[in-house]
């Protein structure tokens, strides 16, 4: 093959017996130079590779990019991280069915699942498990996202729907289980960058977003933002 | 001598009625001018009951005639029937024989290298049964010669029968023919039609389900028990014999069973001798089966029939007693009374039935000898109708059974039906469908596999990073894919969500497994189904008890379906492998080890290997399948080495290594044994897909199979098809015996530098699968 024959040519590929540190240990390619039909999705996880507390730079879109491709790829991307707290909430046994029976965040509100066909007041890691089930199975749903290099605007609609239930997993493991939260925050920053996301997007009410993540900063983003 | 005297009677006889009397009168005058002490009234009587006797011994020869002729066609149809078994048994030999060749072929090929035995014909010879099969034509010459046979065997029985006036019998012969068909055919239609669906797999399931299906055909009774689940490879075809054989005794037993319970104990014997013989050349024999159903069939007609010239008998007799004179008319009298009989049997039945047939059988029969019965003297009355109660006896004294039982099952509505077809065809055009039949019956090697075209039919998406490894369930169309976005999906295939595009059908996931933290690399699914193990970047092993594939997606959490995690390596987790029947894995990493596990028990890591003087890491491992005491593990630079369980020690390198031309980035992405033969596969990076051999470990063959490094390797379960994946985003199916490309699919989209990276065949079921970069998984059928 003509790319590996030529010594300069970087092959981007996690060979069997690629060790875990040198996963994606490549160097960067730069968006124009990725003909995939998954460039944005490169794009994005290359610049979470690069660094993962840079929330900004990475929801910084490359010039010219659709932006409903752009959200949804983000998406998918925080759906796929928020399985790393899912487990942690499930392998830590701390958030089991007997010790949050409800999906809450504050006391203010219970969360129903809608995952079933009528609500349902699943404990909070079924309701974690069920809505990023269901969330994977809407982004991959070859209905409405039969492409992922056009979406129709009926399409980005649901996005919102989607994030404003993702991100009831943030504020549960917030408020109930903080630890839980603060290790995987300082490890991912994800729930940064999609309160960061949903804000610069629009995507839900600000009066929603009840994890003060942000603290100073938002006050800084906003500012910077506005 | 009967005809002579037949003939002689006739040119004898100028006009009935009066031509007898003049005869006597010429040869009283004889006898006078002779003889003239003779009293005329004497001579007269004399000449009468000389005439009588002649006349019934001249019925009893007739009779006799039949019998004999009967006998002869009965007797030719059991000779055909003992060739076509005869036929059939050889045809057997000889496939049991070519299985042992091609299995003698293979392991000489496996033990001295790539010599292929120039007489090793398989590839033809399977062609040739394909095209056989697929024309629906009898697969073997040797059956096609004996379907020759057969048409002339045939024509000869027509003609005996013919002779002996069973031309009208034949209808009901065939009728009879036609109603067991329809209790035999439209099964093995089904069993045909399931035919293409279960070739696809390669060779095993082929013939299986084939068997199966002929076995259903036969009205299969009982199961042929534990033969059909292993057949494996070459040895499927003999054991296909053997299972055919079974489904045939099965068979056997059925039919005696069905003439003990429908015949006369007098009839049994024959009669289950003939339709075993008859079903030991299957339905081929048509015209012995025939014959035996329709006398099986219709003989309560005939006891009717027989009940029905009693009462002629004693009618006509009457009429003897109360004129003499009007003799002649007398036979008259009776065939129109048979006639009409005959008429209304037909009115009742809407189709000649035996009796009927016997009646017009009759009829033909004084017809033909009307003249001579016309100048009959009175006193031989009884005669005919004796004669044809004689014929009757001798049908149903013939072996020719009773079975009341039957009879409910042919309606006169089906006879109706019937009646149509027959009305229409030659006895031959029945046999066409007979003549199909044996092909049924053949040893089935994999006939569509050879055209069979893989087509996408399943799409996965629900992942959102690539897919690193799949795994079908062993026996249901259930999937597992491991990706990169650290979760494993379960997915049930018969569970589809109807697609935009109709051509492909989406699946959702029915369970998503969630304990990796970070990409899931490798996967591995236990012989019974019920386990799966995963490996992952976090350098763990995480067993699985696999929720059922009929779950609520959105049930409840189950804490048990992790069952356990295997902890031992210090890095990413890129191999698994399962023992076909211990449940023992093996995992390798790159930390550098190859590990053997027994999961589930309390210290399950067994034994730890590596290989000495080895500098890269292994990147696959596989159980040598043919030696359950060895394993192969392939490395990053491209060396492969074969350990030895037991000891842990490599005992061999095959050289895999010398084969790279571009040793430096020319790892080995694969490697994988073959099911049933010492053969190592190995995918490289560098396009090529190489065979060696685990014996002696030199390469076998190398082939450049792929635009870019090849990623994957299956093999279909019976060792003919090994199914590659390539980051040039096609996998590629080879032909195993020739080595050659047998498709060729476009699959999945790339994302970096990489587009597939596993590629699986379905253990049982006609399915492969790709696991591609681009987040979806694809099943083809």
């Amino acid at each position: 093959m003509k790319m590996a024959n030529t010594a300069q040519t970087i092959v981007r590929r996690n060979r069997p017996g690629t060790k875990s540190q040198d996963w994606c240990n490549w160097q960067d390619e730069s968006f124009e130079e990725m003909d995939s039909t998954l460039a944005v999705q490169q794009f994005i996880q290359q610049a979470i590779r690069k660094d993962v507390s840079k929330v900004e730079e990475i929801l910084t879109p490359p010039d010219g990019q659709d932006e409903g491709v752009w959200k949804y790829e983000h998406l998918r991307q925080f759906c796929m991280e928020l399985n790393g707290l899912a487990v942690k909430l499930q392998a830590s046994g701390e958030c089991n069915p007997e010790t949050c029976t409800q999906m809450t965040a504050t006391e203010q509100w219970i969360f129903l699942c809608a995952a079933h066909k009528t609500p349902k007041e699943c404990p909070a890691i079924d309701y974690t498990r069920h809505t990023l089930d269901g969330a994977a199975c809407l982004l991959n749903s070859n209905k409405y996202f039969p492409s992922r290099v056009s979406i129709k605007e009926s399409s980005v609609a649901k996005l919102g729907s989607v994030c404003r239930r993702v991100y009831r997993i943030f504020s549960h493991a917030y408020f109930h289980h903080r630890t839980l939260f603060d290790e995987y925050e300082n490890e991912t920053h994800l729930c940064r960058r999609f309160t960061l996301f949903v804000t610069k997007y629009n995507l839900m009410p600000r009066d929603n977003l009840i994890v003060p993540i942000l603290g100073d900063q938002q006050a800084v983003e906003g500012e910077s933002e506005a | 001598m009967i005809e002579d005297s037949t003939g002689s009677q006739l040119s004898g006889q100028l006009g009935p009625g009066s031509g007898g009397l003049g005869m006597v009168t010429k040869q009283q005058q004889d006898d006078v001018g002779q003889r003239p002490q003779y009293s005329m009234p004497g001579i007269l009587h004399f000449l009468q009951t000389e005439w009588a006797r002649f006349e019934m011994e001249r019925s009893q020869w007739e009779v006799e005639r039949a019998e004999l002729q009967a006998r002869i066609a009965f007797l030719q149809g059991e000779r055909k029937g003992q060739e076509n078994l005869k036929q059939d048994l050889v045809r057997r030999i000889k496939m049991l024989e070519f299985a042992l060749k091609q299995e003698r072929a293979k392991y000489h090929k496996l033990k001295y290298g790539t010599d292929l035995n120039p007489e090793d014909l398989k590839p033809p010879v399977f062609d040739r049964k394909d095209d056989d099969q697929v024309d629906g034509e009898p697969a073997l010459s040797s059956s096609i010669n004996s379907n020759a046979q057969w048409k002339q065997g045939r024509q000869l029985l027509r003609q005996y029968l013919q002779e002996i006036g069973y031309t009208d019998t034949i209808i009901d012969v065939r009728s009879a023919r036609v109603r067991s068909l329809l209790g035999l055919q439209p099964v093995s239609g089904e069993s045909d039609a399931d035919g293409p669906q279960a070739l696809v797999n390669g060779e095993q399931q082929p013939g299986k389900r084939d068997i199966q299906g002929k076995r259903v055909a036969l009205k299969k009774l009982q199961g042929t028990g534990p033969v059909d689940s292993e057949l494996i490879d070459t040895e499927s075809a003999v054991m296909n014999t053997f299972d055919f054989l079974a489904g045939e005794n099965v068979v056997d037993d059925d039919d005696e069973n069905l003439s003990d319970e429908n015949e006369d104990g007098m009839a049994a014997d024959d009669e289950s001798d003939e339709r075993l013989e008859r079903k030991g050349v299957k339905i081929k024999v048509v015209g012995n089966e025939s014959m035996a159903g329709e006398e099986l069939l219709d003989d309560p007609e005939t006891e009717e029939a027989l009940a029905e010239f009693d009462f002629l008998v004693t009618e006509s007799e009457k009429k003897d007693a109360s004129s003499n004179a009007e003799w002649s008319v007398d036979q008259r009298h009776i065939s129109e009374l048979k006639e009409q009989y005959k008429k209304e049997r037909k009115g009742k039945k809407n189709r000649p039935t035996r009796s009927a047939l016997q009646a017009m059988l009759a009829n033909l029969g004084s017809e033909d000898d009307l003249p001579g019965f016309e100048s009959e003297p009175p006193s031989s009355p009884p005669n005919p109708s004796e004669a044809d109660e004689v014929d009757a006896g001798m049908q149903s004294g013939g072996g020719l059974g009773f079975s009341p039982a039957r009879k409910p099952m042919h309606g006169s509505q089906d006879e109706d039906d019937f009646d149509g077809s027959l009305g229409l065809g030659e006895l031959a055009g029945l046999t066409v469908t007979n003549e199909a039949d044996p092909s049924n019956y053949d040893i089935s090697a994999p006939k569509e596999v050879f055209r069979k075209t893989w087509n996408a039919k399943y799409t996965l998406r629900s992942h959102f990073d690539g897919v690193r490894a799949l795994a079908f369930h062993p026996v249901d169309p259930v999937l597992l894919t491991a990706s990169e976005d650290n979760t494993l999906k379960l997915w049930n295939l018969q569970k589809t969500v109807p697609a935009k595009k109709a051509a492909s059908l989406d699946v959702e996931p029915v369970y998503t497994f969630r304990a990796h933290v970070g990409p899931v690399l490798s996967l591995a699914v236990s012989a019974s189904g019920e386990q799966c193990f995963s490996g992952g970047s976090d350098a763990t092993i995480r067993c699985w008890n696999i929720p059922s594939s009929n779950i609520d997606p959105y049930d409840s959490f189950d804490r048990g379906v992790l069952a356990d995690t295997l902890e031992a390596h210090t890095d990413a987790v890129w191999g698994l492998s399962i023992h076909s029947t211990k449940t023992q894995l093996l995992s390798c990493s790159s930390d550098g080890t190859v590990r053997l596990w027994s999961p589930g028990t309390k210290s399950p890591l067994l034994n730890t290997f590596t290989a000495e003087n080895e500098t890269g890491v292994p990147t696959s491992v596989d159980f040598v399948r043919c030696d359950p005491s060895q394993l192969v593990a392939s490395y990053t630079t491209s060396n492969t080495y074969i350990f030895d369980m037991e000891t842990g020690k490599e005992i061999l390198m095959l050289e895999t290594r010398n084969n790279s031309d571009n040793s430096g980035s020319n790892q080995i992405n694969r490697v994988i044994n073959h099911p049933t033969m010492p053969v190592t596969i190995t995918a490289h990076e560098d396009r090529h897909i190489r065979f060696f051999d685990n014996n002696t470990g030199k390469m076998i063959h190398s082939m450049v199979a792929h635009l870019d490094s090849v990623t994957s390797l299956a093999v279909d379960p019976n060792g003919l098809y090994l199914l590659s994946g390539s980051h040039d985003c096609s996998i590629r199916l080879w032909n195993l015996d020739s080595k050659t490309c047998v498709q060729e699919i476009t699959s999945h989209r790339k994302k970096f530098d990489e587009s597939i990276h596993d590629v699986a065949f379905h253990p049982q079921k006609p399915y492969i699968a790709s696991a591609g970069a681009d987040a979806l998984a694809k099943v083809f059928v």
